[in-house]
């Protein structure tokens, strides 16, 4: 039971890509994915690697945040550290950082005083999507386990919907591919509750996904932000 | 049953001049210095047996004092053998005081067939301290798929966090995914940590968000992600504040 009348609203309404962020313009790495080779069929196979290595990253984050902002806002700035620590890639931090913003300032104009937005408020830097969806979670109510069920569903949504711009795929198949992720986006959510120290935040890396964010930031024809 | 001894090195700096304060060898290595000229001390880590094997546990402390420099050279790669269910342990924890530098560009690191290896390096910067290195994973002697790796790299500066990642590559299949690995088996990366480069020359070569520069190859063969490393090791080489 959620204590906030919004709190299942507001789950369904941070994980769809109809949210005024920003989240339609990024593909989640597809879209130099696709320029390197990579087909359909391994579609799936991609969204699994994501899942397992950024997926749970941004996850646990996420969960992270979700907590600092509910208990100690001012422990939000750890998260974010730890989280750019991970992420090597100057081109994912600035594509994160972008989706963090667009979060942001939907909690700025709908949660102005609640003590996560108002500590990010206080940042220079964007926060990272995972430290913002965390922040916005909270304000809206979301649990714990809806924000790291939100952050992995939104990376799988991100790349599936990208798909459908950038190659010739059936929407149904495309839809098929999430639900079939069910098992392995679970047991990450599993694995992102069981952490409780910022310092124990999973970095799982995967190198040719930072590789192709790195081509895409200087290819000169692009669709996609990220 | 307590782990074995670590192989150690530890350099100072003498009113201007270099000096090897401890010099420990263990079962896996023996550190021989090859020169000191001016602040800098050159030594090598000769493997004193073929390693490495399951249940071997090869462990390495690197101290850099205070505005000393220190260039660690490998005159061999380490090859990892089949375990046969057995796990290896490689391992090396860096301490750089401020002002010190410490250059390794390491020899491949070769993960045969069957092998099981953990690897982790543990670097703590103190400001001004900076670390240059190089390191080449290599999944499989030619024509072999490899054996499973698991390799964790944390690094601070000044305490915070700088560079933190696990790379998970035990499970062939998982690490061959789109993205992770795909079809490569060699990933090379040099990292200048502590101190930044003021530009990239290269689309490869990404600034981390403290202060630190990472370049990653991810290849077919050894030989080929060295040569794609190389021209960013001299620039970053040059780069380093002190070289």
């Amino acid at each position: 039971m959620s204590a906030e009348p919004t709190a299942e609203l507001g789950a369904l309404l941070l994980a769809d890509g109809r949210l005024p962020t920003g989240s339609y313009s990024h593909s989640a790495g597809l879209e130099p994915a696709v320029r390197s080779g990579l087909t359909v069929e391994q579609i799936p196979d991609y969204l699994e690697a994501r899942l397992r290595t950024v997926g749970l990253v941004e996850a646990t984050a996420a969960v992270l945040a979700r907590r600092q902002a509910a208990r100690e806002p001012s422990g939000l700035a750890g998260v974010q550290a730890a989280l750019l620590a991970r992420t090597p890639s100057a081109a994912l931090r600035t594509a994160s950082g972008l989706l963090g913003r667009g979060l942001q300032r939907l909690g700025v104009r709908l949660f102005p005083d609640h003590p996560g937005v108002v500590e990010l408020s206080r940042w220079q830097d964007a926060p990272l999507r995972p430290v913002a969806l965390g922040v916005v979670g909270a304000a809206v109510g979301m649990d714990e386990r809806q924000v790291a069920r939100a952050s992995l569903y939104d990376d799988l949504q991100t790349v599936t919907a990208a798909a459908l711009k950038l190659l010739p795929v059936d929407p149904v198949e495309a839809t098929g591919w999430v639900l079939d992720s069910a098992a392995v986006l679970e047991a990450m959510v599993g694995r992102a509750l069981a952490v409780h120290d910022t310092a124990d935040l999973p970095a799982l890396a995967a190198p040719v996904v930072e590789q192709w964010s790195l081509d895409h930031e200087t290819s000169s024809r692009r669709i996609f932000v990220a | 049953m307590s782990r074995p001894a670590p192989a150690q090195v530890s350099v100072a700096n003498r009113q201007g001049t270099a000096q090897v304060t401890r010099l420990a060898t263990s079962t896996f290595v023996r550190p021989r210095v090859l020169g000191v000229r001016g602040d800098r001390v050159s030594v090598a880590l000769v493997a004193a047996c073929a390693t490495l094997l399951a249940g071997d546990d090869l462990r390495l402390e690197i101290d850099v004092g205070p505005d000393s420099c220190l260039e660690l050279i490998e005159p061999s790669g380490t090859v990892a053998y089949d375990c046969r269910g057995g796990r290896a342990h490689w391992s090396a924890v860096i301490r750089v005081a401020e002002g010190g530098r410490l250059l390794w560009p390491a020899a491949p690191f070769v993960v045969s067939h069957g092998a099981d290896v953990h690897r982790s390096t543990q670097i703590e910067l103190a400001p001004g301290g900076t670390v240059l290195m190089r390191e080449t994973l290599v999944l499989g002697r030619s024509g072999e798929v490899g054996g499973s790796l698991r390799a964790s790299l944390s690094a601070t500066a000044g305490g915070a966090p700088l560079l933190v990642e696990d790379l998970d590559l035990t499970d062939d299949r998982r690490r061959s995914a789109p993205g992770v690995l795909g079809t490569a088996r060699v990933l090379a990366t040099v990292a200048l940590l502590g101190a930044a480069p003021s530009e990239t020359a290269h689309p490869h070569e990404t600034l981390l968000a403290g202060p630190g520069a990472l370049r990653r190859a991810v290849t077919q063969h050894a030989h080929d992600a060295e040569a794609a490393l190389d021209p960013t090791w001299e620039r970053w080489r040059q780069a380093q504040p002190g070289a």
